[in-house]
């Protein structure tokens, strides 16, 4: 799947990813790669900005966390980005659900009165 | 081979074309570059891992990482609301001082009238009073729009340009000010307090005006 139809649903993968806990940036890139069996392509270098966007409206908050000699930025869910991480499912399910009852209809069209 | 005649490495060329791109706050993009760097080493280690050689696994990480030209603008637009937010914060402090000038140009000194400014510079200081107060609600304003209010609506894409003309206006009303009690405090008998809010008000104004700028310079940058 392409980075510009990955690119709408960019929040809720990061926001998933890190419902089970903390990670850092590779981490999380690595995570929805793993989830999505490789099929997601995302110019990975744009998650850092968006992962700073997502802590900056209080979704997510961060802390240095060292590797040896190098550090790493760690990413956490804060509580308003569970909460907006449910609304984020309703609302795919609801998408989906709406765009997979047009294309695959359960009752051909004319057979209903 | 590099200028310098060290062999070319994919990961620092990429961080030091990031760096020379990239214009915000000091210590926003220094923890950008510093997760971007670390972010795109780590991915080359992924690939050397799999027993490629490192500067070939380097143009790998950098090929999953997407061009400079390609992810330098995501991030421009990342600092570029940080540095706006700083404008706004700078402007939210420091406002309420010219605020303050306009109550000190209303107070009457201790004995009687001595040190009230004359009908013109109370008018001026109404005025930039009014100037001030503008800001802070805009700089409030910005705050909220780019902060918990993000969550629901979107940030108009014009917003920090317009932080940085209103920056930039209460820092010229700074000088207004500066200029105003400087020349209040040679006029009056209680020159103290005029001149030490004069000198305030002069650091107000290139606090203010530094960060307008550097806000005008983002903002530039993100529109072309």
């Amino acid at each position: 799947m392409k980075a510009d139809a990955v690119r709408g649903h960019l929040d809720g993968l990061l926001l998933a990813v890190l419902e089970p806990g903390p990670l850092h940036g590779y981490a999380i890139i690595a995570a929805v790669q793993r989830r999505s069996g490789g099929v997601l392509e995302l110019r990975t270098g744009t998650i850092y900005p968006a992962l700073n966007r997502l802590e900056r409206i209080g979704l997510l908050s961060s802390s240095w966390e060292s590797a040896g000699e190098r550090r790493r930025r760690c990413y956490e869910l804060t509580e308003e980005g569970r909460r907006t991480l449910a609304g984020e499912r309703t609302a795919w399910d609801e998408f989906t659900t709406a765009i997979g009852s047009v294309l695959n209809p359960a009752t051909p069209p004319g057979l209903t009165t | 081979m590099n200028a310098a005649g060290r062999p070319a490495d994919p990961v620092a060329d990429y961080e030091a074309a990031l760096r020379a791109t990239l214009h915000g706050p000091r210590e926003a993009k220094a923890r950008m570059i510093e997760e971007l760097r670390e972010g795109l080493a780590e991915t080359a280690r992924a690939h050397a891992a799999e027993g490629v050689p490192y500067e070939q696994a380097a143009r790998l990480a950098v090929r999953d990482f997407g061009t400079v030209e390609e992810v330098a603008p995501v991030c421009q637009r990342e600092l570029t609301i940080a540095q706006a937010r700083h404008t706004a914060r700078t402007v939210t402090l420091t406002a309420p001082f010219l605020i303050a000038c306009w109550f000190l140009a209303r107070t009457p000194g201790p004995s009687g009238t001595a040190w009230q400014l004359p009908r013109t510079a109370q008018a001026l200081a109404v005025h930039l009073a009014g100037i001030a107060i503008a800001a802070a609600l805009l700089a409030a304003v910005t705050l909220a729009a780019t902060g918990t209010l993000a969550r629901r609506l979107p940030t108009p894409h014009r917003l920090p340009l317009v932080v940085a003309w209103a920056g930039t206006t209460t820092s010229v009303a700074m000088a207004v000010a500066t200029l105003a009690l400087a020349l209040a405090a040679a006029l009056t008998a209680h020159w103290p307090l005029l001149a030490l809010a004069g000198v305030l008000s002069a650091a107000s104004h290139a606090v203010v005006a530094a960060s307008a700028r550097a806000t005008r310079r983002c903002a530039r940058l993100t529109l072309a």
